[in-house]
């Protein structure tokens, strides 16, 4: 069911009932549109929604005051009280609307990485709010951040309302050992395939324009609730699409520290596997791009530091496990020349073991040809890039142990140059993958 | 006397006559099938070789767990020896189908034994394929999954999962075909929990660490593995 509800002394709470929102979001007798949403989805984030809240809050008293608002609450069920502790933080002033989105017994079932289970039918809710309240920006927000800043939020909405750009991806200032995953396979893979240089394309949060909004709507397919799959899709819809992309630093991000996290084989399998997935969809196009360029990078941040150091010995272990048992595996997936590289890297002592990155780059673009041809069921291909990937996490960390924030950028820009220079070696494999077979 | 000789060896003889005159039609019929079943087995091989090399069944089985197939078979092709196992197959029954036509008492009571005992060697034949199968993706994900647990005896661990459904996988076949029951009852127990027990002693022996870790880090409520203490996205 949809109502307006607002008032001027509490905030006001919109039950719409179910995520396809049969009913439309009315903006209340009178009201003009919203310039901004704010969306947020979540399902039992009583720890973090107050902060956020709060921020929020902050933001739309300070930074954001001038513009008309709305806060959309996508909830999933709660049963610890989010959508209270919400309301309560966002003071009497704000706008609340509050969605339902469905959240099926399988979702609840399966550990996901951002946990935020049935992310994408949340996601969904938020952007149909939006349009039909005829938001001309809509600001998402990842309820599991436990630091979230309230110029963030700003940060993220200015671009789209100030400078007319469709996507604000955020760019988090990270210690070496945060976002390897991003790091070492999705920000060089994504560069080297669509030619844009976005550090965080699996963006939780971000902003967008009421036509990607619009666009987004309008199409069929959305993908399945697995893992990291709708937060690529919405950056590499938007990129694939044409629409103006850009970066607003925001500096270091946290998560509140979960119980039900996965292991990593799984959120290789939750957040690679639709990288590997968008490559066979996207094939005629990515194919047709050469070289890359950087996008414009609103605002400055400070880094936290370096972080906590990591026990790089331990994963050097986990490589040489990965390589002594599963190189029958990997053989299937890479030429014989990789597992050559691999077995002098295995050989080499701990202190000084460097992956080459064009080796690198061609481990991930042979997976990925390896998942698109079957060779494997996807999720054993996938779990057993695990010790590599920790290969290249030891061997990453090591080089910058000491590095600055921009120096650990500028080895991660040497990085995704290597993909940019592989991806020939790529091409080939997709097209002809027989001459690659032994 | 010499004309009950004569009338004897008369019926004999037409007896005898009698016989080969019933038997000669059941005879042609044999060889009929037979001809017939040749060329319908030719034909099938020639037709189950393309389909199979279509599909890149060779491949396929090899990936699949299979490989052992390439050594039986003939020019290392296994779609070579699938399409020449059918030959035979319809051969056989081609056989088996003329023998009843000769309306003998032997051959045909032996025809419809193998007749009937088909439907068991083609269900135990179905019951070791899939048991490969699915000893293979165990055998794997228990390999993927210990490594990625850091455990020092995944490979161990994997093929003690492999051999138990393989050993499974054989006692139901050999149960299928009604091969010794009593023995290979008594064999795959024997057999089961020795591997078992053999499992537990390599992992108890080979994960000490693993499980002391484990308990330590839930009896801290924490984690101590690198890679969980990383954001990785």
């Amino acid at each position: 069911m949809a109502s307006t509800g607002s008032n001027s002394s509490a905030p006001a709470a919109e039950s719409v009932g179910d995520a396809h929102l049969a009913l439309p979001v009315e903006r209340g007798p009178g009201a003009a549109a919203p310039e901004l949403v704010i969306g947020i989805g979540a399902y039992n984030n009583a720890a973090t929604i107050g902060a956020i809240g709060g921020a929020v809050r902050e933001s739309l008293r300070g930074s954001l005051a001038g513009l008309s608002s709305r806060v959309v609450l996508a909830e999933g069920g709660s049963n610890d009280g989010t959508p209270d502790l919400m309301r309560e933080a966002l003071g009497p002033d704000a706008r609340l609307t509050q969605v339902s989105y469905p959240v099926h017994p399988m979702d609840l079932l399966q550990e996901v990485y951002h946990g935020l289970p049935g992310r994408a039918h949340a996601r969904a809710a938020i952007f149909r709010t939006a349009h039909e309240l005829g938001a001309a920006a809509c600001v998402i927000l990842d309820a599991t951040a436990s630091n979230l800043a309230p110029e963030w939020i700003a940060r993220l909405a200015q671009p789209v309302l100030e400078n007319s750009f469709d996507l604000v991806v955020p760019y988090y200032l990270r210690p070496p050992h945060e976002g390897a995953l991003t790091r070492s396979i999705l920000y060089p893979l994504f560069r080297s395939l669509y030619g844009v240089r976005i550090r965080q394309p699996l963006a939780a949060d971000f902003a967008c324009s009421s036509r990607l909004v619009d666009s987004f709507l309008a199409l069929d397919h959305w993908p399945d609730e697995a893992g990291g799959a709708v937060d690529l899709w919405t950056t590499t819809t938007a990129v694939a699409g044409g629409y103006r992309v850009c970066e607003a630093a925001l500096g270091t991000r946290r998560h509140e520290a979960r119980d039900n996290t996965p292991d990593l084989s799984t959120v290789i399998v939750q957040v690679v596997g639709p990288a590997f997935g968008d490559l066979q969809q996207r094939a005629e196009l990515w194919q047709r791009v050469r070289g890359s360029a950087s996008v414009p990078v609103f605002g400055e941040a400070p880094s936290d530091g370096p972080g906590e150091p990591i026990d790089v010995a331990r994963l050097v272990e986990s490589f040489r496990l990965g390589y002594r048992e599963l190189r029958d595996v990997w053989a299937a997936v890479l030429p014989p020349s990789a597992i050559i590289a691999l077995k002098r890297l295995v050989a080499s002592p701990d202190s000084s073991m460097q992956m080459d990155d064009e080796l690198w780059a061609r481990i991930v673009f042979d997976f990925a040809v390896g998942y698109r041809l079957r060779v494997l069921r996807s999720d054993h291909l996938l779990q057993s890039l695990a010790p590599l990937y920790l290969g290249w996490v030891a061997s990453f960390l090591q080089q910058v142990r000491d590095a600055t924030p921009q120096a650990v950028d500028e080895r991660v820009d040497r990085l995704g140059a290597a993909f940019e220079r592989q991806k020939p070696y790529l091409i080939s494999r997709w097209r002809w993958p027989e001459r690659f077979s032994s | 006397m010499w004309d009950q000789v004569t009338v004897i060896f008369g019926r004999a003889t037409g007896r005898v006559v009698e016989n080969i005159a019933n038997f000669l039609p059941g005879l042609v019929v044999l060889c009929v099938l037979i001809l017939v079943a040749l060329v319908i087995a030719l034909v099938a091989r020639v037709l189950v070789f393309r389909l199979l090399r279509g599909l890149d069944f060779d491949r396929w089985a090899i990936r699949s767990g299979f490989s052992i197939l390439v050594d039986w078979s003939p020019e290392r092709s296994p779609s070579r020896l699938v399409a020449q196992t059918v030959l035979w197959l319809i051969l056989l029954l081609g056989f088996l189908a003329g023998l009843s036509a000769l309306d003998a008492a032997m051959p045909s009571y032996f025809a419809l034994t193998v007749f009937g005992y088909l439907p068991n060697v083609i269900g135990a034949i179905i019951i070791l394929i899939c048991g490969v199968l699915i000893a293979r993706f165990l055998a794997r994900s228990v390999l993927i999954g210990a490594v990625n647990l850091q455990m020092q005896s995944a490979r161990l661990l994997s093929t003690g999962v492999k051999w138990l459904v393989l050993i499974l996988t054989f006692a139901m076949a050999l149960e299928q075909i009604g091969l010794g029951r009593d023995i290979v009852l008594i064999a795959f127990a024997i057999l089961f929990g020795g591997v078992v027990l053999a499992m537990s002693l390599a992992i108890g022996l080979g994960s000490r660490d693993l499980v002391s870790r484990t308990l330590d880090r839930q009896m801290r409520g924490g984690v101590d593995r690198p890679e969980d203490t990383i954001d990785h996205v």
